[in-house]
């Protein structure tokens, strides 16, 4: 080789490196593109969903995009990867060559997300549907509706409507986030559920029976039960056996952890007027600070980790579910990890669980000692180490003193009295058997149900107006002006009837409680009380502060 | 030449009295004419990525933090926050992986043209204390990562180091800088991979190049070849050539930072043992070798190895001294290469 050759040879391999530098430069700026929110991060589809994505590119492109925007997309993870069935899978089919079903279940999510999906298994979440044999199911499918279909009683101009669904508040209410059991339509006219399924640690059916009886389309696909799917509830019950439903909080096709991190996410259920978390978030100062600050929350960041990706302001994800600085960021998929009271009940009880996650009901220290195998306060020191980040140990625990004491409050004057009023009306005869045919059965589940869980979750969640307003003042008024006069009613009818052993027994117990301390300013009246409670406040604020008397 | 730059080549001259004709004549040594085949030129291309490490391994330094409770957060802002330090640790990476590969070929090279002979004996010596440091330099640059595997590869590597008979506690001992694998190890290894083990690379490297200089690059000369002459000049000839392979080397390096960048896996868990252990595929071979006979008998015959190769050139003298046998260096040097790659293989192949 001659100089001149080498020469060329050189300026040839620079000109190559100098292009391998200009790669590297443009490599960077998408980087930092992407870091920064701009520009598209590189879709990856693999060979087995190609025919996939462009043929859903046409028909359903929204899909596609969401899709698109995912990190599955950039992963390699596209349609088939999360659709594939195996044989034998009961909603599994045929289409275009690649065996597929059509719900992604959270067995299918735990092929890559096994950790999570176990633990999420394990959760209150995925249980959210054992609600459903409770009285809100009886509200929705008998109360509301009914739970055979019924006829019109006259023709719906421009719709022909031969028959009335009767659980259709049901499946479009309670089961949206409670979860449905999915079910396949039978060629028999019914529906096949897991139940019917029986599967087994795999997903795949043991009763060979119902899976013959599985209704199917032209080109075999599997027909879906049109009242349990579409379905996105929490606690769904899935035809593999699985539970839950993983895009009840991550939405499909883009499975956003941005979304997934924010209030809104978890306000299609936590709102209203039973649960209004949503609400009370907003109204507490953490809502506050998370409307204003929203922004420099980075709420892209791959971890968002509190105390090292953002400590602006928490949301529902932060102090439920999400990783923090104390906890080498490890998210939990069971929100009931961090929680010490549930609420939900008509008393609240102190979440010393059990093995399975039960709460410990019994009263003999032996027991309990040897049935919790997860305190309430191991559940309140992890929430606690939530907190600590912004608000100093005495600051925390004074606010959970001053939770304590609202639910307490709750339970002992309200709570526990109704449910002994009730208990009472019940045992004696003096109620039917049956749920809400009765008003003082909507007076006690208003109390308890609506205005009791919202005095106790405003208290969570630090929204005085909740706490009060919507709450405890609600839950006063619906004791003294409805519950008791209502109970007393129903004893003197009792006694007019001929019942005098059960009204006597009623009115005891409603004299009982009413002749309690708390409860004496209702009979004995309370003018002593008022006037202590002026000359206090006199003292406090200055002679003829709030001469008008109006409060709120 | 005009008139200003005669002034400024004497003022030059009377600073750095070095005549141009000795410059010429210091840096153009005759190149035998067998350097024009490239394998010849394998020598070179060590100290050219040796260059880029160090280059490379500075913009490195400049975030890394040795500490247990920082090294692999910084580790990660390099790889995934730092302006192009994806691309500096790529580099950083890769050069490391092809000086190594690169030394062990020139090694090769020298060993199978018999190069290291007399007078090269020491030059060889030297050349191999160059591999253990390059070596070294692989294993401690490996730990600063700190991640799950590169924490248990040096656990393991420690562990090693002491359970060798009389000196393997101190060994142990100074490499951990203490008992057990400690907060003050990582800034250990951080020394000796960015300053003790880099200046002994290039004191070595002096050495070795000034002895080939001293004693001039072995000649060859090949059947069926009629040289028309037996050298051509260093400059700007050979340079170019280097200068060739230099730049091919750059366009690879920047092709695999990009193309394979290097990756990060888990923080180290000192409380949690993989459960494969594996160190960087340059120890495969030690360590199949370690798993294929009980701890302190292959310690010591791995040590016995190294020596022999340390002081081979002698043995092959004697050898072709007493026996007739005058290449069986060759047939040695064969067996070698095919127990080390197979040994290797079957390391990378299985997972325990």
């Amino acid at each position: 080789m001659n100089l001149n050759q080498k020469r060329l040879i050189i300026a040839g391999l620079a000109v190559l490196f100098l292009l391998s530098l200009v790669l590297v430069q443009w490599m960077e700026v998408i980087r930092r593109q992407q870091e920064a929110g701009v520009g598209k991060p590189h879709v990856a589809v693999p060979a087995s969903s190609r025919a996939c994505v462009d043929c859903h590119g046409e028909t359903t492109p929204g899909v596609i995009d969401h899709w698109k925007g995912s990190k599955h997309a950039v992963s390699g993870v596209s349609c088939f990867e999360c659709h594939q069935a195996e044989d034998g899978d009961v909603d599994g089919f045929s289409h275009f060559g690649s065996q597929i079903a059509t719900v992604v279940t959270p067995m299918d999510c735990g092929r890559c997300h096994g950790e999570v999906a176990e633990e999420f298994q394990r959760s209150h979440h995925a249980k959210a549907g054992n609600i459903l044999a409770s009285l809100d199911n009886f509200l929705a499918e008998t109360v509301e509706g009914a739970r055979q279909p019924f006829n019109p009683h006259s023709p719906t101009p421009g719709k022909a409507v031969d028959k009335v669904n009767g659980t259709a508040s049901a499946f479009s209410g309670c089961q949206q986030c409670h979860g449905s059991a999915v079910s396949l339509r039978s060629t028999d006219g019914g529906r096949l559920s897991m139940v019917d399924f029986q599967p087994d640690e795999n997903g795949k059916p043991t009763v060979t029976e119902a899976v013959a009886r599985i209704l199917r389309d032209d080109n075999g696909k599997p027909l879906f039960d049109s009242g349990t799917w579409p379905n996105t509830g929490i606690g769904r019950l899935n035809l593999d056996g699985s539970r839950g439903s993983c895009s009840a909080c991550h939405s499909r096709h883009d499975f956003s952890p941005r979304r997934a991190r924010q209030p809104e996410n978890c306000g299609k259920c936590h709102l209203g007027p039973d649960h209004p978390q949503k609400e009370i978030f907003e109204e507490s100062k953490h809502g506050v600070a998370y409307r204003d600050l929203k922004e420099d929350m980075n709420l892209e960041a791959e971890d968002w980790v509190l105390g090292e990706d953002y400590s602006q302001a928490p949301t529902c994800a932060t102090c439920h579910l999400s990783g923090h600085s104390r906890n080498g960021g490890k998210i939990t998929h069971d929100p009931g990890q961090r929680i010490s009271w549930t609420n939900r009940p008509p008393i609240s009880l102190v979440m010393d669980t059990d093995a399975e996650g039960k709460i410990v009901k019994s009263l003999d220290p032996a027991e309990r000692e040897s049935l919790i195998t997860d305190t309430a306060e191991a559940k309140r020191n992890r929430m606690k180490a939530v907190c600590t980040h912004c608000h100093t140990p005495s600051y925390v625990n004074a606010f959970y003193s001053q939770y304590d004491d609202l639910v307490i409050l709750y339970n002992e004057k309200f709570a526990k009295p109704g449910k002994a009023i009730m208990g009472v009306l019940q045992a004696q005869g003096l109620l039917t058997p049956t749920q809400f045919d009765e008003q003082i059965e909507w007076t006690w589940f208003y109390l308890w149900h609506h205005e009791g869980r919202r005095a106790r979750h405003g208290a969570s969640m630090m929204a005085p107006d909740y706490t009060h307003w919507h709450g405890m003042y609600e839950v006063a008024e619906r004791f003294y002006m409805e519950l008791i006069p209502e109970a007393r009613e129903i004893a003197m009818e009792a006694r007019a009837h001929g019942k005098a052993n059960a009204a006597q027994a009623a009115e005891a117990v409603i004299n009982g409680i009413l002749a309690r301390p708390e409860h004496a300013w209702f009979e004995e009246g309370a003018e002593g009380e008022m006037r202590a409670i002026r000359k206090q406040m006199e003292e406090r604020y200055g002679q003829g502060s709030n001469p008008s008397g109006a409060g709120g | 030449m005009n008139r200003k730059s005669l002034a400024l080549s004497r003022w030059l001259q009377e600073r750095i009295p070095v005549s141009g004709e000795q410059l010429r004549e210091l840096t153009n040594e005759p190149v035998p004419h067998h350097l024009k085949r490239w394998w010849f030129a394998l020598g070179g291309t060590p100290a050219y990525l040796f260059v880029v490490l160090i280059a490379t391994g500075i913009s490195l330094a400049i975030y890394y933090q040795p500490a247990p409770t920082t090294a692999y957060e910084s580790v990660r802002y390099i790889t995934e926050e730092a302006a192009f330090g994806w691309f500096i640790r790529g580099l950083h990476k890769w050069a490391a992986t092809l000086m190594i590969a690169s030394v062990i070929l020139h090694q090769m090279r020298v060993y199978f043209t018999g190069a290291y002979r007399k007078p090269r004996e020491l030059n060889w010596m030297v050349g191999m204390a160059m591999l253990m440091t390059t070596l070294m330099l692989g294993f401690t640059g490996y730990s600063l990562v700190y991640e799950q595997l590169s924490f248990w590869g040096a656990t393991v590597g420690a562990n090693m180091a002491g359970s060798m008979p009389v000196v393997g506690g101190l060994l142990k001992q100074l490499m951990l800088g203490g008992a057990e694998y400690n907060a003050r190890t990582l800034s250990r290894f951080f020394v000796l991979h960015a300053a003790a083990l880099p200046v002994l690379l290039v004191l070595l490297i002096g050495v070795h190049i000034s002895l080939i200089r001293l004693q001039g690059i072995t000649e060859f000369e090949f059947e069926g070849e009629e040289p028309p002459k037996k050298h051509f000049n260093f400059f700007p000839d050979h340079l170019m050539t280097e200068l060739m392979i230099g730049l091919v080397l750059m366009v690879v390096l920047s092709v695999l930072a990009t193309v394979l960048p290097a990756t990060l896996g888990p923080p180290a868990d000192p409380l949690t043992t993989p459960e494969v252990i594996k160190p960087e595929w340059f120890f495969y071979v030690a360590f199949r070798w370690l798993k294929l006979f009980s701890g302190t008998f292959a310690l010591l015959s791995t040590g016995f190895v190294v020596f022999i190769m340390f002081v081979w050139p002698f043995i092959d003298a004697w050898v072709r001294r007493r026996t007739r046998y005058a290449e069986a260096s060759v047939w040695i040097g064969i067996v070698a290469v095919l127990a080390i790659l197979g040994l290797t293989v079957w390391e990378a192949l299985v997972a325990h």
